[in-house]
């Protein structure tokens, strides 16, 4: 009864911070190609393809880079298709403002590194899984839609959802919603309840062992 | 209810000895046994989880079970048990509740889709050797999942509050008569002495399948509770709106969130040393209105921000002086 939502929980939020794997037809590469060779602004469906891209390249060379080359092989890819300061500051909600400039570059430092981290520490491998591009849709207010379904070879497949937003011409990735579980949601509430019981500095010192808990595994 | 259900079973001892052991393993295998429907999630945790002082003891009491019984059983059960053997075990019991989505299939007009499961069943049944085997997905049948919480949320039958229920875990008060009723539909629920093993393979099962789960949790989450609970009431509304409704929802939570940095921006306007339109917020709105010739919905939101801040800016002024 509770199994198959289980299993389909399980592997939505797996496959959320497990793994995106692109794949990407050659027409569509060579277009990405040919933007980022001229260093035209990316389209938005571009950004999250070019970003399952590389992924699914660290996927594959998952094993023999280790944690630390998975790592230092996402984070340029991850910093430049995510907007991460606007995420940081969402998560925290209304409390953001009643930070100090000094804790609000902590909590980007330390958000940083912990989206990166778990992205390193959750794309270990590789296993015949693939990323499907299904639409676009604009949102009211400007934003874009890119919906996706992650293709696994032995299990139902997931809806994958990725929400972008404007910044300086460059489209850039805010959220991602696997099979209707948002992580920018999930992660706010977290955040803004622990900062309500805890204070700001339970939230860092959580975040902090999470890294070390994904470096150290 | 259960004991009625249960009539037929010769021995008291083991109704009672099931149940409990039932109700426990699955409440916490799931964390997402029964149901809910949520508007969004997040933002209104206060009216979502009014019981929360409770609902956070209750947890805490579920992962000590889990930690020391649960779990430990789970473990030996995944590491002795073949690979094939436990998706065998899987399909099985999954094949077995195949009558219960057919069910709500129907109560939510889904008839084609009831037809489709229908199908399932009947394939499965024989071919796929008693539900062993999927061979139904192999011929393009895919599962659905329905059941009668997702019903309900369907007919308009408000989700209620969150509630962790010690034993049973996760569920919203709707999830308890859409519960019971699953329960009901499941003909596991009606076999007793000889077959009480295969309820209780049922329950392991179930905990069993959800291990990777409870792990990705553990690693994962900041407040294990809180996780649970947003995970729990995000993806049992996805399935109500059968993956369609959601994104919307999320967008507009999310993006009156991002207002809220404009706010801030607006916020440093009117803190700025003085309150006159001075130059580099004329420039500014001019900035914003050249978005406007190339569409830019942002820029236009902007212009039309910093147009009614410096307005009342000015008038601030105006007053001030």
């Amino acid at each position: 009864m509770s199994l198959i939502k289980n299993r389909k929980l399980i592997t939505g939020l797996f496959v959320f911070f497990l793994g995106f794997n692109a794949s990407v037809y050659a027409e569509k590469t060579s277009k990405i190609d040919s933007a980022v060779n001229t260093e035209k602004a990316l389209e938005a469906k571009d950004v999250v393809l070019l970003f399952q891209d590389t992924l699914l390249g660290v996927m594959k060379k998952g094993a023999e880079l280790g944690f630390k080359g998975r790592y230092q092989a996402l984070e340029p890819a991850i910093v430049k298709s995510h907007d991460l300061a606007k995420v940081a500051r969402i998560v925290v909600g209304k409390e953001w403002k009643s930070f100090s400039q000094e804790q609000k570059q902590k909590l980007n430092e330390v958000f940083s590194r912990l989206s990166i981290a778990s992205y390193a520490h959750n794309f270990k491998g590789f296993s015949g899984e693939s990323f499907e591009y299904l639409s676009e849709d604009e949102t009211a207010r400007g934003g874009r839609i890119i919906h996706s379904v992650f293709v696994l070879p032995e299990d139902k497949n997931v809806k994958f959802d990725y929400m972008l937003k404007k910044k300086a011409g460059n489209w850039l990735i805010i959220n991602v919603i696997a099979n209707g579980v948002s992580d920018l949601a999930l992660k706010r509430s977290e955040y803004t309840s622990i900062l309500k019981r805890e204070g700001f500095e339970a939230l860092i010192a959580k975040i902090s062992e999470k890294i070390d808990n994904y470096t150290n595994q | 209810m259960f004991s009625t259900q249960l009539k037929k079973d010769n021995s008291t001892l083991f109704i009672v000895l099931f149940l409990s052991i039932f109700l426990f393993l699955t409440g916490c295998a799931s964390h997402t046994v029964l149901e809910t429907g949520v508007k969004s999630v997040g933002i209104h945790a206060q009216e979502i989880d009014p019981y929360e002082n409770f609902n956070r003891k209750s947890y805490a009491f579920n992962e000590v079970l889990d930690n020391y019984v649960a779990e430990p059983i789970a473990d030996v059960y995944l590491w002795i048990t073949p690979k094939v053997v436990q998706t065998g075990v899987s399909n099985f019991f999954s094949n077995l509740n195949e009558i219960n989505v057919v069910l709500n299939d129907i109560m939510q007009g889904k008839l084609l889709q009831g037809s489709e499961d229908t199908g399932r069943f009947i394939v499965n049944s024989t071919i796929g050797l008693g539900g062993l085997f999927d061979v139904a997905k192999e011929l393009g049948l895919e599962k659905h999942d329905e059941d009668f919480s997702q019903t309900l949320a369907v007919w308009g039958v408000p989700q209620g509050p969150y509630l962790v229920i010690p034993v049973l875990g996760p569920m919203t008060t709707r999830g308890i008569p859409g519960g019971l009723f699953d329960i009901a539909a499941n003909p596991t629920s009606y076999v007793g002495g000889i077959f009480f093993p295969v309820q209780l393979l049922q329950v392991l099962n179930a905990r069993a399948s959800a291990d990777g789960d409870l792990r990705f949790i553990d690693e994962a989450a900041l407040d294990p509770y809180i996780f649970t609970r947003e995970a729990f009431l995000q993806y049992r509304k996805n399935l109500i709106a059968d993956g369609n409704v959601e994104i919307e929802d999320n967008i507009f939570d999310l993006e009156d969130e991002l207002f809220d940095e404009d706010e801030e921006i607006s916020d440093k306007l009117n803190n700025m040393n003085n309150n006159k339109f001075n130059e580099q917020e004329e420039r500014q709105l001019q900035q914003a209105e050249a978005g406007i010739v190339e569409a830019d919905l942002d820029a236009k939101i902007e212009a039309l921000r910093l147009k009614i801040k410096l307005r009342s800016a000015n008038q601030h002024g105006v007053n001030n002086n």
